[in-house]
């Protein structure tokens, strides 16, 4: 009995020790939880969402901090990993909110991980923005302290399709493929919606197995002869689509996928062939935007990620990077200071809700009501096209920057 | 034995009973109620792999199961959470015997990979179906009471642990799975009926997991496809019992708090190391599979196995002996 | 009906690629008895070497594949004794610590290549990749992939490759009899360690080969590897374990099944029909489709 005895003890001082509260010391910086995919296979995203969020921070830092009454506060990440999966996002959460106190979160990449997230910075009260989740269903629940700054892609999807119907002679035919998550799914059925909306016939609608070859149903598409082809799908099902089309030999009078085109693995891998693939995005490093906060345009944006990545910036990490500052300037507004209350970062929340700015990134206004709930609607949606390796903005037709090649060239003799 | 287990089984149930009343970090009793998880879905593992000697892939899809019948039955026909968990149980056990029936004549590696395929197929009916919401997955009413789940999750570990113990180390049942293990031919020309045994071993194993997929799927608020019907589940819980022991109780407990533990700490820590992470821990597993064959807990404890060793001794040498002859 | 050839091309031509994933990972089995659940791993080296080979040297991937056969041959060798002594050891199920051996070496491999490599996804030119042959006649009209019928090519001369080793040279002999009994292939002289890594190391160097051509046909990246696990597994299973003329045609069904449905059907029940007719097939035929399976 002794021994046993002996072992509760060790447990109970064991689990004691492993509980240990630090004192919670007054601090002169803002501590900012970031939950995102570092590992598992939403990994290219999840590091996508981190270097917009780094960068942010740095720029930030650089300038001395955040600017509250007079008084330079810094921000400090800190990071846990959603390991891809929703239940490690939501323990990643409770960690950054009980352990480190947060002041506040950045959001993860993907939409699923997001929803296991949002109930528990609900149950705690913190305030958290994603740069990246963009699927509808999250907007719908209508939770109070997650927002979004990158528009849904219902918002985003119809843009290119109502590009493309403009054209002469317009597309008139189109068939239109997703591939089977949250983000493609929506993609394809925002497409799909837009399509009929602009009279364009849909010959083929279909909602594709993550991961599969669709070099044989290309085949069968090729025989319905669709002036356009839509696709939703991610990085690596975009690169194995066009190449698909292009063993059998196919081409489009227009290609259009999602904002996959813009990432800078699609031209890399492809090569030639990504020139003219249409894509929709809501920031490019072209786009004209002017802010008075950190950067003054897109373009210096895109060079302060050249030189600290390496890297072009896409819109995933310029959504990243806005929802930074759109806290920035919330914080300055109700002129919080680290370790806010509980009151403090609800009135946050009602601070976030009035965020009307210019960012580099765009306009960032979040909805307070409908189906857009929290999510940034302040946007204007782009088409975007792969032109000679570049992405190009090429509608709507008053901010474009380029007129829309179209329609496409063949893949053979290119 | 059964003095044994008392003796250290009770101090451990009552400190972790203890627990929550003396810690109040909602963050590490989060961990803990996961851990809990994971020792259930081991052990309940292992009385297919461990004792009865069948690979079943497809475990994780009866905690799939178990959670969107949950979810299922709370969200679309609105049964409280108390009458709904049950049924993922029930649902579960209903898979396996329908499942279960042709797939146990199946031995080996088919067996291993019908299960796989079949979890598979579960998992693409769940994203194609629209009551699931495809990969969107659902959502359940969040209920944030992080003692009542963890209570939850220790009440329905300890209990199978609790019948797992009686069934499998205090009765013959347990007896009959390994002599199927050993050598099934010889265990029916023993009497045995190994369909009958085999089935109840498969039920046994998927009850519980599926109930515990009930309570995940309430605990988290969110499932999806991708996180409650894919690999995770099988292949974290075949690592834990191998790391810790296959075909004993303990060693899967064992396990599964070591993996999970280094998995969180590694997590909760190193968060900038994330790669590092896949890298120590294959090379951990693989590494414990050459030094330790038979788990931590049958390595370092080497308990009532002198008969075993020594028959496996003289079939090494007779081995060696063999090898020698090839190398001339 | 005019879609027919064409969907059952695609088939081949699929099928072709998974001949080439099974074939060298079957024959392991039948010698060794061990489950690699990095193989699809060791698809992901082949495409990164196959991809950074064309990159720094500019020559063909199809020219480069004897090189990549060579290296990663030789890391099989190497690794192969570590292996044996895992499937050797005293525990009663050496079938599952192979498996668990190699699920841990996957890990290690994932872990690995993301560190190396990154995580964006790429894709291996080739002077194959961009043609296609076109036919049309009788109000039919069939389109061949060149690259995908050189992938068909490869994936048919390595079959008979391994068919003339195994059937007509010494070294196969060895080779079958050590499949048929370990021991009593010992007595009879064959050098049981020897061979055993000549075959391990012929296996991964095989399936690297097969991860250049999958990184012209489709893509090369980091987290590729699963995918093409989960195929492996099921044409082994279905041809019968070990049994290596049925890789052919338990490959070329399931490039047909997924076609066929891709084509013919509701394109998004194309993987869930995989999975029930994989299970669907075991269960009637235990042993795989032609019962031989050990």
């Amino acid at each position: 009995m002794k021994r046993s005895l002996l072992f509760t003890l060790s447990l109970i001082t064991t689990l004691m020790l492993a509980t240990t509260v630090f004192a919670e010391e007054a601090r002169n910086f803002f501590k900012v939880g970031v939950v995102i995919e570092l590992s598992g296979d939403l990994a290219t995203g999840g590091n996508v969402t981190k270097r917009g969020y780094d960068l942010w921070a740095q720029e930030v830092n650089a300038k001395g901090g955040i600017d509250i009454k007079g008084k330079k506060y810094q921000v400090k990440l800190f990071y846990a990993d959603a390991q891809s999966n929703p239940s490690s996002g939501a323990s990643a959460a409770e960690r950054l909110i009980t352990q480190e106190h947060v002041d506040f979160i950045l959001g993860p990449y993907s939409s699923g991980v997001t929803m296991a997230v949002a109930p528990v910075v609900e149950k705690y009260k913190i305030p958290m923005i994603t740069g990246s989740a963009e699927s509808p269903l999250i907007w719908t629940n209508k939770f109070v302290y997650t927002f979004g700054t990158v528009p849904p892609v219902n918002f985003s999807g119809a843009t290119p399709i109502n590009t493309l119907a403009s054209l002469n002679p317009a597309p008139k035919t189109a068939v239109i493929l997703g591939s089977n998550d949250t983000f493609s799914k929506a993609t394809a059925e925002a497409f799909k919606a837009a399509a009929e909306h602009a009279k364009i016939k849909v010959l083929k609608f279909n909602i594709v197995p993550a991961g599969q070859d669709l070099t044989p149903l290309l085949s069968a598409v090729r025989g319905l002869k669709p002036d356009l082809i839509a696709f939703g799908g991610h990085d690596e099902e975009l690169i194995k689509m066009v190449k698909s089309l292009r063993q059998i030999d196919y081409t489009p009078k227009a290609l259009l996928m999602h904002y996959g085109v813009t990432e800078p693995a699609f031209v890399n891998a492809l090569g030639k062939d990504a020139n003219q693939v249409f894509g929709a995005s809501v920031w490019t490093a072209n786009a004209k935007t002017s802010s008075k906060i950190l950067w003054p345009n897109a373009a210096s944006y895109a060079a302060a990620s050249m030189k600290a990545f390496n890297t072009p910036a896409d819109y995933t990490q310029a959504g990243s990077s806005a929802a930074g500052i759109a806290f920035q300037v919330a914080l300055q507004k109700i002129g919080a200071t680290p370790g806010m209350s509980e009151a403090q970062r609800t009135s946050l929340v009602k601070a976030l809700e009035q965020v009307d700015i210019d960012t580099f990134y765009g306009k960032v206004k979040f909805a307070t009501s409908g189906q857009y709930y929290h999510a940034n609607v302040g946007m204007t949606p782009l088409t975007v096209q792969i032109q000679d390796g570049k992405t190009v903005i090429v509608g709507p037709a008053n901010i474009k920057d380029a007129a829309p090649q179209y329609p496409m060239k063949a893949w053979k003799g290119r | 034995m059964k003095d044994k287990i008392i003796r250290w089984g009770l101090p451990v149930l009552f400190v972790l009973i203890a627990m929550p009343a003396v810690i109040h970090d909602t963050f590490f009793l989060r961990v803990v109620t996961e851990a809990v998880m994971w020792i259930g879905l081991a052990i309940a593992f292992d009385v297919l792999a461990g004792y009865t000697g069948y690979l079943n892939f497809g475990h994780g899809a009866f905690f799939g199961l178990g959670a969107y019948t949950t979810a299922l039955l709370m969200m679309k026909a609105g049964w409280p959470f108390a009458l709904a968990l049950p049924m993922g149980g029930v649902m579960a056990a209903v898979a396996a015997l329908i499942a279960g029936f042709p797939t146990l004549r199946l031995k080996g590696a088919y067996f291993a990979i019908a299960t796989w395929a079949l979890s598979r197929a579960v998992q693409q009916l769940a994203l194609i179906m629209d009551i699931t919401g495809g990969p969107d997955g659902m959502r359940l009413p969040p209920f944030l009471n992080p003692q009542f789940f963890y209570y939850l999750m220790l009440a329905i570990v300890a209990a199978t642990f609790a019948l797992l113990w009686y069934l499998l180390e205090h009765s013959p049942f347990g007896l009959k799975l390994k002599a199927i293990r050993e050598d099934e031919q010889g265990a029916m020309a023993l009497g045995l009926n190994p369909t009958k045994l085999k089935m109840q071993a498969f039920i046994l194993s998927a009850v519980p997991t599926g109930i515990l997929g009930g309570v995940y799927a309430y605990w988290i608020t969110f499932i999806d496809p991708a996180s409650t019907l894919g690999d995770l589940i099988s292949d974290q819980a075949l690592v834990m019992v191998v790391f810790g022991g296959m075909g004993t109780l303990i060693g899967p407990v064992i396990g599964a708090i070591l993996i999970f533990a280094f998995k969180t700490l590694f997590w909760a820590y190193l968060s900038d190391f994330q790669l590092l992470y896949l890298i120590i821990l294959g090379a951990v597993i693989a590494l414990s599979v050459v030094f330790m064959p038979n788990g931590l807990w049958g390595t370092l404890g080497g308990f009532k196995k002198k008969k075993r060793d020594h028959e496996n001794k003289l079939e090494t040498s007779l081995e060696a002996r063999l090898q020698k002859n090839e190398g001339e | 009906m005019e879609l027919l050839p064409q969907a059952l091309m695609d088939g081949i031509l699929l099928g072709g690629i998974y001949i080439t994933i099974a074939i060298a990972f079957s024959l392991t089995y039948g010698v060794m008895h061990i489950i690699d659940f990095a193989v699809g791993e060791w698809i992901m080296f082949g495409a990164f070497a196959g991809f950074y080979l064309n990159k720094w040297t500019g020559l063909d991937p199809f020219l480069l594949l004897p090189v990549v056969f060579v290296i990663f041959g030789l890391i099989g060798c190497l690794i192969q004794p570590v292996i044996h002594r895992v499937l050797s050891g005293s525990k009663g199920n050496p079938l599952l610590m192979g498996l668990v051996f190699t699920f841990g070496l996957g890990l290690m491999f994932q872990g690995l290549a993301m560190t190396v490599f990154g995580f964006y996804s790429n894709s291996t030119p080739s002077m194959f990749s961009e043609g296609s042959f076109f036919f049309e006649k009788f109000g039919f009209s069939l389109t061949i992939s060149t690259v995908r019928l050189a992938g068909l090519i490869y994936a048919l001369a390595i079959t008979m490759a391994l068919h003339y080793l195994l059937k007509k040279t010494n070294f196969g002999l060895g080779v079958r009899a050590l499949a048929l009994n370990k021991d009593s292939a010992g007595l009879m002289g064959v050098n049981g360690k020897r061979t055993g890594a000549l075959v391990y190391g012929l296996y991964v160097g095989v399936t690297a080969m097969t991860g250049v051509l999958i990184g012209c046909i489709l893509s090369v990246s980091a987290g590729m590897g699963p995918q093409y696990t989960i195929f492996a597994f099921f044409v082994v299973v279905l041809a019968g374990m070990g049994y290596l003329a049925g890789v052919p045609w338990a490959a070329l069904l399931l490039g047909m099944v997924q076609s066929i449905f891709l084509i013919y059907f509701d394109p998004g029940h194309t993987l869930l029909a995989v999975f029930a007719i994989l299970y669907t097939i075991l269960l009637i035929s235990p042993k795989g489709l032609f019962g031989r399976g050990v």
